[in-house]
């Protein structure tokens, strides 16, 4: 492999000098490029107390194109599907390298604080955010609990 | 007319309002010229784009100018540190010294413009490589005012453009057509540019990134990988990682470029159908037999990513072919 080009290196060297409140984003020691995240889930949403954990890798051409990044962690939400997979335009379209890892982190934090399910990658968690909401964050509550948390 | 103004006075600020025209102002006491005020910028040619710091001078004439020297005052400087104007402004002084008895203002200028052109360097730092603007860097100010090395500038453009035929080619034929022709974009703005990418592409990259220190493990990340997996291991134990209970072939974790080219990781709206396509075909028949929401599966039996992240605490890295 190529060696690690410098903004890697630099974004690194950022994310453990100043964290992101909420965020812990930590490559691996194999793989430079691929990254161990933890969000932790918002206040004041269905998330909140929940230790989410998730998968980012910055492919060959990144920062040209956008990171790939996953759930590991069980999550319910309507724009997050079963694979842990993320519907956020800033990871297809809308990217820029002008985003960063932190950027990107922190836009899944503001998804978990704002469920979008007009927008879904799950169909049937939006289908019942929508239809109703009440037992949708009653189940987002239960997952979080169940998978999320230190028990 | 009481007061006769010095021939020379009179021709040198005859020559300033010809020269530079509606860029030099002359405040003048009755008909006596007194403040003379013009912002000096780096000789770029014409290129006003190029041109990224600027200075505002300013010469008071003392009643015995050109015999005594002026009052000079530099203001609103942009881009400029303050050592470089400390360094102007003594280059100043000197000048003034040696230019007693003959008008001094185009030497001023002068003076002025070569240090800026020497320093003619954006401040801050190119949002695509994260490096400063350094002595020896090509850069290159969009019409929005953004500032980049043009060779990062480029790389951007040539992946946009790659992007956009990828996804068009995706498209039925029919909305080809019709779709809008490629139109480049400013990476902080996404204002519409428009750059000769072949030119950009000619430029080295940035120097400060060729000299920066290589990437190294501290300990304090080792710390952190060690939590991490932890933490992993701890989600793994109670089922709360995706892809558990999951009958179907396990998902594919990111570990290399090629697992994100038939894996489409990050869906968006218009890709989420596809996406889901995918997991039908993959788990079966019924896509969601065994992972209906609102009831986790109890089955803690794991297929997922991280198989084999809690006996070696990394995660397994494998091909595509499922075992
Ligand atoms: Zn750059
Ligand atoms: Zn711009």
């Amino acid at each position: 492999m190529a060696a690690l080009p410098r903004r890697i290196i630099k974004e690194t060297q950022r994310l453990m000098q100043e964290p992101v409140p909420g965020i812990s984003a930590v490559p691996s020691e194999t793989n430079a490029r691929y990254f161990h995240v933890i969000v932790t889930g918002p206040e004041d949403s269905p998330f909140e107390g929940g230790l989410f954990k998730l998968e980012l890798f910055l492919p060959e051409d990144y920062p040209m194109s956008a990171p790939k990044v996953r759930f590991i962690t069980k999550i319910y939400h309507p724009n997050i599907d079963r694979l842990g997979r993320i519907c956020l335009d800033i990871l297809k379209d809308k990217w820029s390298p002008a985003l960063q890892i932190r950027t990107v982190l922190l836009s899944i934090q503001a998804l978990l604080s704002a469920p979008n399910p007009d927008d879904p990658l799950a169909n049937d968690v939006a289908e019942l955010w929508k239809v109703n909401e009440s037992e949708a964050i009653r189940n987002a509550k239960e997952w979080t609990r169940r998978y999320a948390m230190d028990n | 007319m009481s007061v006769t103004v010095d021939e020379r006075v009179t021709d040198e600020v005859e020559a300033l309002e010809a020269i530079l025209m509606d860029d030099v102002v002359i405040k003048r006491v009755g008909d006596v010229p007194d403040i003379i005020e013009t912002v000096v910028h780096p000789s770029t040619g014409d290129d006003i784009d190029q041109q990224f710091v600027c200075v505002t001078l300013e010469v008071k004439l003392t009643p015995g100018y050109p015999d005594t020297s002026p009052e000079v005052t530099l203001r609103n400087p942009r881009g400029l540190d303050d050592e470089l104007l400390a360094t102007i402004n003594s280059q100043i002084r000197e000048k003034l010294n040696d230019c007693l008895g003959q008008p001094v203002v185009f030497e001023l200028i002068e003076l002025i413009r070569e240090n800026l052109t020497e320093s003619n360097l954006p401040s801050g730092q190119c949002v695509i490589c994260l490096y400063g603007f350094t002595e020896g860097d090509v850069f290159i100010k969009t019409q929005c005012y953004h500032h980049f090395h043009s060779h990062c500038l480029a790389s951007h453009l040539i992946a946009g453009k790659k992007y956009y035929q990828e996804e068009l080619e995706k498209l039925p034929n029919w909305q080809q057509m019709q779709a809008p022709p490629y139109q480049q974009t400013c990476p902080v703005c996404r204002c519409p540019v428009s750059c000769d990418v072949e030119t950009l592409n000619t430029a080295p990259p940035p120097v400060d990134s060729i000299t920066a220190p290589p990437f190294c493990l501290t300990d304090e990340l080792k710390d952190l990988q060690l939590k991490m997996a932890t933490l992993l291991a701890e989600q793994v134990a109670k089922g709360g990682v995706v892809g558990m209970g999951d009958t179907g072939p396990p998902p594919l974790t990111i570990t290399t470029p090629a697992d994100n080219d038939d894996e489409a990781t990050n869906g968006t709206s218009s890709g989420s159908q596809d996406v889901n396509k995918v997991d039908a075909t993959r788990n079966g028949s019924s896509s969601n037999d065994n992972s209906s929401p609102g009831s986790p599966s109890s089955r803690p039996v794991y297929h997922g990513p991280y198989r084999g992240f809690n006996r070696r605490g990394k995660p397994a890295r494998r091909g595509r072919s499922a075992r």
